[in-house]
């Protein structure tokens, strides 16, 4: 049902390309002045190569009531110019529960759809997380499929006058989880509709379009938040359809070649779990170390 | 077995990583004149980006308020510093408001741009 309002959107935004004579941007998430970093909870709006290892996440309690550390990596191939496959996976570690594998993660993503002047990115894709691929506490006997759009919008096109709001920055995402498999063990797989968003503050924008930063470390820093969400929204069990989700301040520190980001993880609700989590991840834009190789898209097709 | 692995895979990236020459994309570090500031008019525009460009493909113009352009010469690398980009003012700026405006291909072929005011007092 919800997969309608999705394609609607899908559809606009390739009609908005034409219309608007979006301008390609390439990998690194760079759309006008703008320089969208890598996020944690949710995707950033651009398609690039580049390597996330390793994410680490600390969770004192989550939402099955256990102590849960997951260390997973993850890896974005450009095929063709604008688009990309992204493979992610890693263990898990619950206590009580014990070791487990994540399902493996796929998806393909296309866009970089980029209206300069305005620092407005878009991109789209579809998500499949493979059945009887994870192992221990995460196996999952069935594939989730899940269409996805990021987008992400920088206010450097506010006016001079509140040139303090110009480095101000929000990215969203939304998608639909859908399951292969109505039910497992007696169990319902319910169909999920997930959303996030992040507000973000560049201080390297501020230091190269505001005010000159001399701290060498603060003007390589983006604090934010990131908050994502979901809730079930067919064949859950009753009383299930709750909506979960996290909040998350932090602040990433974007270097030329790689950033690190760091973020505290506060459950919205007693069903999202417990106590305070920490998330941190290292990151390398293979696009920016390796523009002759690993970084740059197997085949030019499609390049304008 | 499977954090032995990892540490593998963390090891391996970081050999390659160092093993390979890195370049980015040119993120404007430090401006003369200074975003923000207010000077004297200054006789050149000077641009320290976060890695080397390419001057040929490289560009700084220069507008006043009013929009008028205020004539600048071809921009050039610093000898020293091809990180360094550097156009000349061709003629005393009257005092006011004026917006430098750049777009930078780093020597990986990478474009960025950007753009920034300055202020010449009276």
């Amino acid at each position: 049902m919800t997969t309608l309002p999705l394609r609607a959107i899908a559809a606009a935004l390739v009609g908005a390309s034409v219309v608007l004579r979006l301008s390609p941007a390439f990998a690194h998430a760079v759309c006008g002045d703008r320089i969208f970093p890598a996020t944690l909870a949710i995707d950033d709006p651009g398609v690039g190569d580049e390597l996330a290892l390793p994410t680490l996440t600390y969770l004192p309690s989550n939402s099955g009531g256990s102590q849960e550390f997951d260390a997973t990596f993850s890896w974005t191939k450009t095929i063709f110019p604008n688009f990309g496959l992204t493979v992610e996976d890693g263990p898990t570690w619950q206590r009580p529960g014990g070791y487990g594998w994540e399902s493996l993660n796929t998806e393909l993503q296309y866009g970089n759809f980029c209206v300069p002047d305005h620092e407005l990115m878009a991109t789209i894709g579809a998500t499949i997380i493979w059945g009887n691929t994870g192992a221990g506490t995460q196996a999952q006997p069935y594939n989730v499929y899940q269409p996805v759009i990021d987008v992400g919008k920088g206010f450097g096109d506010l006016p001079k006058s509140v040139n303090f709001l110009r480095p101000f920055a929000v990215t969203g995402e939304l998608s639909e989880s859908v399951p292969s498999q109505a039910w497992t063990n007696g169990s319902q797989n319910s169909t999920n509709i997930n959303w996030g968003f992040t507000v973000q503050y560049s201080l390297p924008y501020y230091n190269s379009q505001v005010g000159e930063i001399d701290n060498d470390f603060f003007k390589h820093l983006i604090p934010l938040v990131e908050f994502a969400f979901s809730k079930p929204i067919s064949n859950f069990a009753p009383g299930t359809n709750v909506t979960t989700g996290t909040i998350q301040p932090g602040a990433i520190y974007m270097a030329d070649t790689w950033q690190f980001a760091l973020e505290a993880i506060v459950p919205i609700n007693s069903a999202s779990g417990r106590g305070v989590g920490v998330v941190g991840e290292l990151h390398f834009f293979f696009d920016d170390l390796f523009p002759d190789s690993l970084g740059k898209p197997i085949s030019k097709w499609g390049q304008p | 077995m499977i954090r032995h692995s990892i540490v593998k895979i963390a090891a391996s990236l970081a050999f390659a990583l160092a093993a390979t020459a890195a370049y980015a994309h040119a993120q404007l570090e430090k401006a003369t004149p200074s975003v923000g500031s207010t000077v004297a008019s200054p006789s050149e525009i000077r641009l320290k980006f976060s890695e080397g460009v390419e001057p040929r493909f490289c560009a700084i113009a220069l507008s006043s308020e009013s929009g008028a352009t205020a004539p600048l010469g071809a921009p050039s690398v610093d000898p020293a510093d091809n990180s360094v980009l550097i156009a000349k003012v061709a003629k005393t700026l009257a005092p006011g408001v004026y917006t430098v405006t750049w777009h930078a291909v780093s020597v990986d072929t990478h474009k960025t741009q950007g753009s920034f005011d300055f202020t010449v007092k009276p």
